[in-house]
């Protein structure tokens, strides 16, 4: 007897589903309405102390702003640390000396034979390494052993002609994480850019 | 008599443009997200990427030099970026040419004001899920894709005027 009670709560009518569906929609939001207008309403009431009240509510918010900020350096920390363990982390970077012989275009990069990066500069990214920015190009991960790394630069050179040069190295991944940097200069006395990639022991 | 002029006349446009913004709306799983970044050469003039136009309202037309459609729609967006350039309005065209010398004398051929980009791996064209051509991409100042254009019916001009109207005013 009690089993029909309760098949009959269960399965409700078909019009009275979009009822009970549009009564759970719109309750919510006329309760939201009415406190918002409460809220407003009590807001308007002491005119004097709105100020004060205005400038507490700024403060708060700049306080939450700033959490957000915090959890969100601090989420990508700990997202680093998963994803790239610092015993098997591998971390290129790039940087730009000068640049009077050599407009950087693009840098493509090899780890063992395997395209790792394709990087293409615009203008304003050049122009920031040119100020003494350094990039992170590339982070991964590598085994223990020995690896080869080879990088590729394309762009403009002296005279504003089309310019690609290479440079490799081999080095050794151990325990720890491992930090090369690709480190483009001017030769003066070449009137040539000068490109090495130098591990950070 | 008015009662079956809006009948026969009226109903049936409104309804197919609502299916229009329908269609080129539900088409695209992009709308609504943020537009994968991307850099690219340009054909004539510095490389380009575009988080670098965060802030400004952007049109992207991905064409290819055998479409004859392609001509035409990237007219009228000539038209509409030196109207709209000032206020904010960036359009960069994006060839999915494989042979990069066919796609450089065809956007020389145009002769349209904003960067012409190449894309011969078509790794944009695959981010961006482009199936046919033209097709343009809406991206609003804040990153997000928030229209995509395939169909020639929501593709026309008064369209996306209306539409770059109303993200310029954001």
């Amino acid at each position: 007897m009690s089993a029909s009670v309760d098949t009959s709560e269960i399965h409700m009518p078909t019009v009275a589903r979009p009822i009970a569906a549009l009564t759970r929609l719109l309750l919510p939001a006329l309760l939201a309405g009415l406190a918002g207008a409460a809220y407003a309403q009590e807001a308007v009431a002491p005119a004097a102390d709105a100020p004060a009240e205005t400038r507490a509510l700024d403060s708060e918010v700049q306080d939450l702003k700033k959490d957000v900020v915090d959890l969100n350096r601090e989420l990508f920390i700990l997202e680093e640390e998963l994803l790239f363990p610092a015993n098997t982390q591998v971390a290129v970077f790039v940087s730009l000396d000068v640049g009077e012989f050599f407009a950087l275009d693009s840098v493509q990069l090899k780890i063992d034979d395997r395209e790792v990066s394709n990087y293409l500069y615009t203008p304003r990214e050049a122009e920031a390494l040119l100020k003494g920015g350094v990039q992170r190009l590339y982070v991964g991960n590598l085994k223990t052993g020995t690896h080869e790394l080879v990088a590729f630069f394309a762009g403009k050179g002296p005279n504003g002609r089309d310019y690609r040069r290479g440079a490799s190295l081999n080095f050794e991944k151990s325990v720890g994480a491992k930090y090369l940097e690709l480190r483009i200069s001017d030769r003066q006395r070449k009137a040539q850019p000068e490109f090495e990639i130098k591990d950070w022991e | 008599m008015r009662a079956a002029l809006l009948i026969d006349r009226i109903v049936p446009a409104v309804l197919s443009l609502c299916a229009a913004f329908a269609a080129s709306a539900a088409d695209s799983p992009l709308v609504g997200r943020e537009a994968p970044d991307f850099a690219l050469r340009a054909m004539a003039g510095d490389n380009v990427r575009l988080s670098e136009a965060r802030g400004q309202v952007v049109v992207l037309s991905f064409f290819g030099s055998r479409c004859n459609p392609c001509r035409a729609q990237l007219a009228e967006l000539d038209a509409v970026y030196r109207t709209y350039g000032p206020a904010g309005l960036t359009v960069y065209g994006i060839s999915i040419d494989d042979d990069a010398e066919k796609a450089r004398q065809f956007s020389a051929s145009v002769g349209v004001g904003f960067p012409m980009l190449a894309d011969p791996q078509k790794a944009v064209g695959r981010e961006y899920a482009i199936d046919r051509l033209p097709t343009v991409v809406i991206v609003d100042r804040a990153g997000k894709v928030r229209y995509v254009h395939r169909d020639p019916e929501s593709r026309s001009e008064p369209v996306y005027v209306r539409e770059l109207r109303r993200l310029l005013d954001e």
